[in-house]
């Protein structure tokens, strides 16, 4: 949101108008009942928190119900489908299709691994590394944003500098780059050692690579609210500045986080696919969705499921959080909606 | 030789630049295909050529893998070089730039070649003998992998290797009667297959001693090369010069150029062939499973099985633990599935415990008993890693890109980590596979590795259990063996004549059993190659041969 005069509130955030603010309730609670009421927001919500909650499920697919890990191999064993007797992985290297049944449920790959259960397992990772990488970008660019926006000159310098030189890399290319070079090596950063095939390996890349797309519009955010009179009453009133950028100024940021979360985490769920797919993300044999897209090319002619499901998985989920997070946007700001719409006439004028 | 010939593999996702037009028309018909048949083809024109994985190298000296031999061999023509044909005929060595065959002092240490008269190389500079000096000088100080071929039988050869010495002494070359004289330091049978390597091709004195693989040097041979693309891929056109030479039962060729084109994805490489669109599969890749039916039934009048002497199998190194246990060794070897490796390799691989394979002497034989058995035994497997102290261990297991090697190592690591080991994966991009595991820093525990014959002879494949041949880089001893038994049976065995193999095949075989029981590596099979053309390609005549494979001078348009 931008900082305007009914913006300085100290709870800090969410806009509200007409009614709504007339009714007085908190503009938190405003939030939330424009919210409830956005019926396809919630709808998608609830899809992306239903697919979180399979995959965090995955442990007792693979133990109970498909009895193997997402890394096992079953190239010579056979599975029973309808008392029939049918290799997992034929003579000629062809993967049994799905079975609609517990075991080997949508089928199995060329290495005769459970496809459902690496689906599951690689929609753990691909959540984990985007929640992850999503933490780490909204945490550092919110630092970042609030020093280099509050003490302007050389240190407001220094930092847009740094974000305009990981701004100036495609994001993706920078991710390859990163991504392949740490995955041999790993990273170590002070006491904090990661393995080449850890998942925080990823997570970390794709958190630092858009940490100027949140960074930049906090930047912006904070250079009006530092003129802002409420500033001025508490730096008279003897605050210093870490206690000014934490008490006065985080709190009218809030909002502007929040709405940024959805939305980095599905970009960061997109990324992650991606540089997997090219093999500098997620490594193997751990799925993840990008891997499984990858995996399963070679086999599209025969196979195409192996393709399909976990790239429908992966639209799902980016689609709901995405949704929902374009339904908490305007909520909490519903003028960047107007805004929009004002936006999108004045493009087909 | 890996296929990566040495086998070889690699990256890059290139577009494929179509296959251009017949064009050429029958401008050139002074092409000889000495020993192929023609089959009423035309001469001239284009054909696209796909690879899946990069050459290793585009120098002559350095490469060593199949898609790097394949053009080098027709680029680089040696002293010796071997027939253009099929099957056990491709072994059959042959005159190349010299005149004759070696003539060999009767203690096998002395070899005497004389260059041919009038030869040039492809930029038009005379050949000399002193020009095979100073190839084999190159190939030793650029670390070719397998440079120990020349450095422990070739007089001086290690010397300069060291640096003590600023030539090899043992070659003495005459530049005006083109004599050439290479003396050893012990007798060893397959030296005249020494100098029909590849990297033993003639480049112009004076070359740059550095990888050269962006602008190739100038060699002898019916083709030369005409662009290189990094990879992506490079072309190669007619070298007007070669037919001059008259050099028999060397093709010049038909096509008047080849543009080759790296498709790291099999399935896009396939369908290509399968479609037409190019016109050469790459026989070091494995066709998919997906596609095979298609292309046994569509295409079953230009798709063959080949099978070579090659051998696949998993790298132990001995020398960093858990490998330096033999009882961990036995272990793997005592786990793994082969059936389950045939799968993974659409039915490209033959089972095989052997080191040497079948079609080569020595190997011992499908009815000798594998030591750790045929069939897989886990739970035997697992007491022994056990008993061997090294269960938690952690392994980093490497490995290619491309499939099926990718899922070779899938199941691999899967199956140490049943063992008890820690494993985890390290795919990296092909075409820096082998350079990145031969190379000391690396120092890999284990991972995969494949072999393809350089030449018919057991020694060849023992180059990669010679503790002589472990080398900082490039390395190709990737077990790091060093066996002092293996050492000692080297020794008696390398100096038999190739005309007298078939004398000591016993004492080869009881040492591959030897080495098979110290499980110094995890053997799996033996590969069939697919021979996979588009139906512009004339499939009868062209040669696919037991070494350089897809044979390029024979390759002719309908």
């Amino acid at each position: 949101m931008t900082a305007t005069a009914d913006s300085t509130v100290r709870a800090g955030a969410p806009a509200g108008r007409g009614a709504d603010t007339a009714a007085g309730l908190s503009p938190y609670r405003l939030g939330l009942r424009r919210l409830l009421r956005n019926k396809p927001a919630l709808a998608f919500g609830a899809l992306f928190l239903l697919i979180v909650v399979l995959c965090l499920c995955a442990p007792l697919y693979a133990k109970y119900v498909a009895h193997t890990g997402p890394n096992d191999n079953h190239v010579t064993e056979t599975v029973t489908v309808g008392g029939v007797k049918h290799d997992v992985v034929s003579p000629t290297g062809q993967p049994i299709g799905p079975t609609w049944q517990g075991q080997f449920l949508l089928g199995a790959d060329q290495n005769g691994r459970d496809i459902a259960v690496r689906l599951l397992y690689g929609g753990r990772n691909s959540l984990e590394v985007g929640f992850i990488a999503t933490l780490l970008t909204m945490v550092l660019a919110t630092i970042v944003g609030i020093v280099a926006g509050f003490f302007r000159g050389v240190v407001d310098g220094v930092l847009a500098r740094v974000l305009d030189l990981i701004w100036a890399y495609p994001v993706v290319l920078l991710g390859i780059a990163l991504g392949t070079s740490l995955a041999l090596g790993g990273i170590t950063i002070g006491p904090l050692d990661l393995q080449g095939n850890s998942l925080l390996v990823p997570a970390f890349i794709i958190g630092i690579v858009y940490i100027p797309y949140v960074a930049k519009p906090i930047r912006g955010q904070v250079l009006g609210l530092r003129e802002q009179e409420f500033v001025d009453a508490a730096r008279v009133g003897g605050a210093g500045p870490m206690r000014i950028m934490w008490s006065e100024i985080l709190p009218n940021l809030s909002s502007t986080i929040i709405v940024f979360v959805p939305l980095m985490i599905a970009n960061a769920i997109l990324l992650e696919a991606a540089l997997s797919y090219l093999g500098a993300g997620v490594q193997p044999p751990n799925p993840s969705w990008g891997t499984m897209i990858a995996d399963g090319i070679r086999l599209i002619p025969s196979a195409m499921h192996l393709t399909f499901v976990p790239g429908a998985m992966l639209v799902l989920a980016v689609l709901g959080v995405n949704v929902f997070g374009d339904g908490v946007r305007d909520a909490l700001d519903p003028r960047a909606k107007v805004r929009l719409e004002e936006h999108a006439e004045e493009a087909s004028r | 030789m890996r296929v990566r010939m040495r086998g070889a593999t690699a990256i890059a996702v290139a577009l494929l630049i179509g296959a251009a037009g017949c064009g050429g028309g029958s401008s050139n018909n002074n092409s000889s295909t000495s020993g192929t048949s023609s089959g009423g083809g035309q001469a001239g024109g284009t054909a696209t050529v796909l690879m899946g994985t990069a050459p290793d190298y585009l120098d002559p000296q350095l490469g060593y893998t199949t898609q790097s031999a394949e053009p080098d061999w027709i680029i680089y023509t040696p002293l010796l070089t071997y027939r253009h044909a099929n099957g056990t005929s491709g072994g059959q060595l042959i005159p190349g730039l010299a005149t004759a065959l070696p003539t060999v002092s009767r203690d096998g240490l002395t070899y005497t070649l004389t260059l041919r008269r009038g030869l040039t190389f492809s930029d038009g500079r005379p050949v000399r003998g002193s020009d095979f000096a100073y190839t084999i000088m190159r190939a030793i100080r650029v670390n070719w992998g397998g440079k120990s071929f020349y450095t422990n039988y070739i007089a001086g050869a290690a010397a300069y290797d060291r640096g003590s010495a600023s030539t090899i002494s043992g070659i003495t070359t005459d530049d005006a009667t083109g004599r050439i004289t290479i003396r050893l330091t012990q007798p060893y049978g397959g030296f005249a297959n020494v100098l029909a390597f590849p990297s033993s091709g003639l480049v112009p004195s004076g070359t740059a001693m550095r990888n050269l693989s962006n602008t190739p040097p100038p060699g002898v041979g019916p083709y030369k090369y005409s662009s290189v693309s990094v990879n992506r891929g490079f072309t190669i056109v007619r070298n007007p010069a070669f037919a001059r030479f008259a050099i028999p039962n060397i093709p010049t060729g038909h096509l008047d150029t080849i543009r080759v084109t790296i498709v790291s994805n099999t399935q896009s490489e396939a369908q290509q062939v399968l479609n037409n669109q190019a016109d050469v599969f790459d026989a070091g890749d494995t066709l998919p499973p997906a596609l095979l039916p298609q292309i046994e039934s569509q295409a079953s009048d230009r798709f063959g099985r080949v099978p070579i002497p090659s051998t696949y199998y998993f790298f132990l190194n001995v020398t960093k633990p858990p490998f330096n246990n033999a009882k961990a060794r036995q272990a793997v070897n005592m786990a793994i599935d082969r059936q389950a490796m045939v799968r993974l390799a659409s039915g490209f691989l033959k089972p095989t415990c052997w080191f040497l394979p079948e079609g080569i002497v020595g190997h011992p034989g499908n009815n000798v008993r594998c030591p750790y058995g045929s069939t897989p035994d886990l739970a035997a497997a697992k007491r022994l890693v056990q008993q061997s102290g090294t269960a938690g261990t952690a392994v980093t297991v490497w490995g290619e890109q491309r499939s099926p090697r990718r899922e070779y190592v899938d199941y691999y690591t899967d199956l140490l980590n049943k063992l008890g080991f820690k494993a985890q994966e390290r795919i990296i991009a092909d075409t820096v596979y082998f350079p990145t595991i031969g190379n000391a820093k690396t120092d890999p525990q284990t991972g995969f590795a494949d072999w393809i014959q350089d030449f018919p002879n057991p020694s060849d494949f023992y180059l990669l259990m010679d503790g002589r041949s472990i080398q900082p880089t490039n390395n190709q001893n990737f077990s790091k063996v060093n066996d002092p038994h293996i050492q000692a049976e080297l020794n008696r065995l390398n100096p038999v004549p190739a005309t007298q193999l078939n004398s000591v095949a016993n004492d080869w075989s009881t040492l591959d059993q030897y080495t098979a029981s110290r499980a110094y590596v995890a053997v799996y099979g033996t590969e069939t190659m697919p021979k996979f053309f588009s139906n512009r390609i004339n499939f009868g005549a062209a040669v696919f041969h037991p070494t350089y494979l897809n044979d390029w001078t024979t390759l002719q348009l309908k």
